[in-house]
């Protein structure tokens, strides 16, 4: 026996990564000068650092974009660089598709692809595109460790110093996690930087984590995606503010929570100050948030409403702000934000009572899906966020309140709510019989359907009609009849036999307006707390430093 | 920041339409080459008269297309993609080199002379809004038949689609559709079955036609009509001309297309303003503007402009 395992283990290398690596670099020797890329060779360099068939994780988040390395890579040879397998969590730059249409990569694993997701879906069609998997967040940031391990990660930093520590700041985003899952499996780590420096403000990524650090020619891209100019907030949207605050955060005590990026969620918070505080829930409600730093937030924090905020990524124009304000955000030695998308989308999936988020399409069983026919988008934060992880166990009353029966082995639930008008714009509705998901699965061969929240997880949907308790429904006959109650003329809502509404009232499967005690007339815009991104920076003693975009004066 | 230039189609033309020009020395010898190789003085094909002549309207929207981008091109501007809805492909395939102007202005006056001859009478299109496209083909196959055919044509816009065909066929939909939620449903005023199969035998002999003339890689990334796609290999190009004609125009995803591949600013080529509508409703965050409605100067300001801020 141990004469044959000595002879197996001679046969074999245990270091043929480290050796591949170490090749790799020698043959870039003459290029750079020591960890620092030229600039202007960047391109050389890449096409013999990275190797055909080589899987290349990208940095493109929501936010943040490693736009020079991107274009750099997208202006390699065809002929020498093909059939990179790439892994880009949000592809939302054209060069990210270049490469498929050059030639340069075959296979993408993403999670969302909204900004590019016509030609995603042709070039599927093409078959200049093979597909891994659309994933949830938590999803592609896991196989990373365990199947989709990187042979090369392209990142973006806003500072190095001469070792290739990095400083990210408010944006770090993503990029400990990408780097972290190729410097310690002997993959090669290439970073964009703003700028070289001698001396970082703090040290968010060690140098040893780091092959390469190549000075951009301009900054990377950064969008301000979580902007929302409470200028176009709507009574209806204002309505279902309040219900959400009645119905679901006081009426379960939700302490916790993070919201989506829809004005409907940008009203509630902007309604805490002032009709929140006229309940007396001040205390009580909305105390912890894994959340951006949403500038419509600023009222609800100056006003004492927020003990805590973890970011995923920063607000361009928020910096300053959350500088000033470290005793509720998550802040380095050097003042500035800290945030970490792994870390608060895993936040906002195990530790948060409640998810609250919008979707454009919704059956009749709660299943949800932003979707659209001949596109192929995938979804952001919402399906990691948006569901009930089973093994979760808390304590805390929200958690506890969704217990239907006296089991004793009964076990509390995340609240998932969706919050949706009827119709969306161009007359289209919300509710309907099948989702567009299906038809996506059909034409595109995917494995499933791109379903984004699954029905069984949602616990509450609101309506400009009303808020339907799906969680109290014991069968998905009731679950059914509580949707329809609330979906207004679509085609599900007019499945609803009106005789019903009173038993589902009395039930507590649905509740209307009037019995939450909030009258129609009172839904107006005089109730936020901030009208206009101008009032924002009011509340924010000049501290928030909204982009030229949002400025309006 | 990328700049697309956009080129009309049919519906865009209005008596007069060359004199609306840009008055550059550039659009004049555009004008003159047209004349001479017609043979006619293109200002007689602009009158009310001439353009009620599919050919005359043509030739027309071909001609002040490319003639306003050679005023571009005078001063130093050239997009990073061009696109053309219907016959303004042709003026689209000019800019981008694919093809000479001569042998468009020949190609195009075959095209609308198949066109006039093929269905004189009881055929065209019509136009609904506010219906999607999965809803309205649904109406469209249900109404088709043999004797009274009739298609979805062009997609504009996710709510403006055209059907071709048959009037009467036509006439059925518009009555479904309207009943069925649309917001709009009305016949146009074109006297040809466009984009759909029963013009598939102009489809032929345009091929042919088309075989005839040199074709180039375009130097300007150029968004097809039927199949939404960037064509980059000529002999893409060439079919696509020949095949738009009996097919279903894809406006929309055309125009997503060249947004997703970074243009943001779109300007529309004369005359009129449809496509820069389209545009500006699907893409509130680019800039979009018609040569017609701003102005040259002033869109040649804003390219100028863009093009010193690189991004």
């Amino acid at each position: 026996m141990e004469a044959t395992k000595q002879a197996i283990n001679k046969k074999r290398s245990w270091t043929t990564r480290l050796d591949a690596k170490k090749k790799r670099i020698d043959s870039v020797k003459n290029l750079v000068n020591g960890m620092v890329i030229p600039t202007d060779r960047i391109v050389d360099v890449m096409e013999k650092l990275i190797q055909p068939g080589d899987r290349v994780v990208l940095e493109g988040n929501n936010q943040k974009q490693a736009s020079f390395l991107s274009e750099a890579l997208a202006q390699t040879n065809p002929k020498k660089l093909f059939d990179l397998h790439m892994i880009i969590s949000s592809i939302s730059r054209p060069e990210h598709l270049d490469l498929f249409e050059r030639g340069i990569a075959k296979k993408v694993d993403f999670s969302y692809a909204g900004p590019q997701s016509l030609r995603m879906a042709q070039m599927l069609e093409d078959g200049k595109l093979t597909m891994g998997e659309i994933h949830t967040y938590i999803e592609l940031y896991g196989r990373l460790f365990i199947d989709l391990i990187p042979s090369v990660a392209l990142v973006a930093a806003d500072k190095a110093d001469r070792h290739g520590n990095l400083y990210t700041g408010p944006n770090t985003e993503e990029t400990p996690t990408i780097v972290e899952a190729a410097a310690f499996r002997d993959g090669i780590v290439i970073a964009q930087v703003n700028e070289l420096t001698d001396e970082l403000p703090r040290v968010d990524i060690p140098g040893s984590w780091i092959d390469y650090i190549v000075v951009a020619d301009e900054p990377y891209e950064l969008e301000p995606l979580f902007t929302r100019d409470p200028r176009h907030i709507t009574d209806i949207q204002i309505l279902q503010a309040m219900m959400v605050i009645r119905g679901i955060y006081e009426k379960h005590e939700v302490q916790s929570l993070n919201h989506g990026i829809g004005y409907n969620t940008a009203a509630i918070e902007l309604l805490l100050p002032t009709y929140g505080e006229s309940l007396g829930l001040k205390g009580k409600i909305c105390r912890h948030w894994a959340l951006n730093p949403h500038p419509t937030l600023i009222p609800a924090i100056e006003s004492g409403w927020v003990d805590s905020v973890h970011c995923f990524g920063g607000e361009v124009g928020m910096e300053k702000y959350v500088a000033a304000r470290r005793d509720v955000f998550f802040t380095g030695r050097d003042g500035t934000l800290r945030s970490n998308r792994t870390l608060c989308q895993m936040a906002g999936q195990y530790a948060v009572d409640l998810f609250i988020g919008s979707t454009l399409q919704m059956d009749s069983e709660g299943n949800s899906s932003t979707v659209t026919r001949g596109r192929l988008a995938g979804y952001g934060g919402a399906p990691n966020m948006g569901h009930d992880p089973g093994g979760r166990r808390h304590s805390t009353p929200a958690w506890l309140n969704m217990m239907t029966s006296n089991d004793p082995l009964a076990r509390g639930k995340k609240l998932v709510v969706q919050v949706v008008e009827t119709f969306q714009a161009g007359n289209k509705p919300v509710f309907v019989e099948s989702l567009d998901a299906v038809d996506v699965k059909n034409d595109t061969g995917l494995a499933a359907a791109p379903v984004m929240i699954y029905g069984d997880d949602v616990t509450h949907v609101v309506t400009e009609e009303g808020i339907a308790y799906l969680y109290k429904a014991d069968s998905m006959e009731k679950r059914r009849e509580a949707i329809a109650a609330i979906a207004g003329v679509t085609p599900v809502g007019l499945t609803h036999d009106s005789k019903k509404t009173d038993s589902l009232r009395r039930e507590g499967l649905i509740a209307l307006p009037e019995d939450l005690s909030i009258r129609r007339t009172d839904a107006k815009r005089s109730l936020l707390a901030a009208k206009s991104v101008e009032e924002i920076v009011q509340w924010s003693d000049g501290l928030y430093e909204p982009p030229a975009k949002f400025k309006s004066w | 920041m990328k700049i697309a230039f956009l080129f009309p189609g049919q519906g865009s033309q209005k008596p007069g339409l060359l004199n609306d020009l840009p008055h550059e020395t550039s659009v004049k010898k555009v004008l003159d080459e047209a004349s001479s190789a017609l043979n006619v003085s293109v200002y007689n094909l602009q009158t009310k008269e001439a353009l009620s002549s599919t050919t005359s309207v043509q030739i027309s929207l071909l001609t002040a297309g490319v003639a306003a981008f050679k005023a571009f091109e005078a001063e130093g501007i050239k997009p990073d993609y061009v696109a053309g809805h219907s016959v303004g492909a042709f003026s689209a395939a000019v800019a981008a080199g694919v093809i000479d102007f001569r042998d468009a202005l020949r190609v195009v006056k075959i095209r609308g002379e198949l066109m006039e001859r093929k269905y004189p009478q009881g055929y065209g299109m019509g136009v609904v809004l506010g219906m999607d496209e999965d809803k309205l083909q649904s109406l469209v196959s249900q109404a088709y038949d043999e004797k009274h055919p009739v298609f979805m044509s062009n997609k504009n816009a996710p709510d403006q689609i055209t059907i071709s065909g048959s009037l009467s066929g036509i006439q059925r939909v518009l009555d479904e559709a309207r009943q069925k939620g649309a917001s709009k449903a009305s016949m146009l005023d074109v006297s040809t079955p466009s984009h759909c199969p029963l013009l598939s035998s102009v489809s032929e002999e345009l091929a042919e036609a088309l075989h005839d003339i040199p074709f180039h890689r375009p130097f300007i990334p150029y968004a097809g009509n039927r199949r939404a796609r960037l064509l980059f290999d000529p002999v893409d190009i060439r079919l696509d001309l020949a095949e738009s004609v009996s097919s279903a125009v894809q406006w929309h995803d055309a125009s997503v297309v060249l947004y997703e591949n970074g243009a943001r600013l779109l300007i529309e080529m004369p005359p009129g303003n449809v496509l820069a509508r389209l545009a500006a409703k699907a893409f509130p965050e680019a800039r979009v503007m018609s040569v017609t409605e701003n102005g040259f100067s002033d869109c040649q300001y804003i390219a100028q402009k863009n093009k010193r801020s690189k991004k």
